[in-house]
């Protein structure tokens, strides 16, 4: 265990968090675009994030020793992968638009701004809260370095 | 006596447990929105305890981070932000009133020595 591991794991979930945010943004940008890279509307994205094992060698032996009670050396967070979500398309009656069909509807991302919002708040408190934990260790830090005075 | 006594290996054990679970926190707050994560915990006070009362040294002494099982709430993990946040503060504390305490007994050592306290 070393001495910088509780920061550089608040480092991994503030990284984890911005990338959250930047798909957020991403998706609250795009809510109006019916004609993405695939000429479909575009498609809401989301972050899977998964648990982080430790890098170092210590860490990793051990995690492999205390495998069997499920213990896992601290690591922190990564992003597994970026996924498209899959609710259909919304269907919006717009006669006047030249997307429309000969309905009259047009397809319209499956986006709602209330949902991003509320996940912009909750993502940008993750983020504060990961802030804060790293301050923690901050201040814990400069106490021990006080004792040296 | 000794220069280093007891007291001192056992404050100096119970800054490292502290340290230990402040990475552990820090990590369950990172996680905090990770599906099917289980937070961590270190309690490092009965293992202290019980190298008291059994007289082992807690110089060398390891702690164990634990996983603890908690039901997964509506975001699909076992971390409640609150929980994690108070006892983030609370460890904090709990550790600055430990190197308080190192510090204050440092000073009693070096004045003994001759030296002015810093």
């Amino acid at each position: 265990m070393g001495l910088f591991d509780a920061i550089g794991i608040a480092g991994t979930g503030l990284t984890a968090e911005r990338v959250r945010m930047d798909v957020t943004a991403e998706n609250l940008a795009n809510a109006d675009t019916t004609k993405a890279a695939n000429g479909q509307p575009y498609q809401r994205q989301e972050v899977v994030l998964q648990q982080l094992g430790s890098s170092d060698f210590g860490g990793a032996l051990s995690s492999a020793i205390h495998q069997s009670s499920g213990v896992q050396t601290p690591g922190g967070v990564e992003v597994a992968g970026i996924v498209s979500d899959s609710t259909p398309d919304q269907q919006v009656y717009d006669p006047g638009s030249p997307e429309a069909n000969a309905k009259g509807y047009v397809k319209m991302p499956n986006i709602s701004t209330v949902t991003e919002m509320t996940d912009l708040i909750s993502e940008s408190q993750s983020y504060q809260s990961d802030v804060t934990a790293m301050q923690t260790a901050k201040s814990m830090f400069t106490s021990t370095l006080g004792l040296l005075k | 006596m000794t220069l280093v006594d007891s007291t001192q290996q056992l404050l100096e054990a119970a800054m490292r447990g502290s340290w230990q679970r402040q990475t552990a926190i820090t990590n369950n707050i990172a996680n905090a929105d990770t599906p099917g994560y289980q937070p961590q915990e270190v309690s490092f006070e009965s293992a202290l305890q019980n190298a008291v009362s059994t007289g082992e040294s807690p110089e060398e002494m390891q702690f164990q981070t634990e996983t603890k099982a908690a039901e997964a709430g509506p975001n699909g993990t076992g971390v409640s932000i609150d929980q994690e946040s108070a006892k983030l503060a609370e460890n904090g504390l709990d550790y600055q009133a430990l190197t308080q305490v190192v510090g204050a007994r440092n000073d009693i050592i070096r004045s003994a020595l001759g030296a002015a306290p810093s």
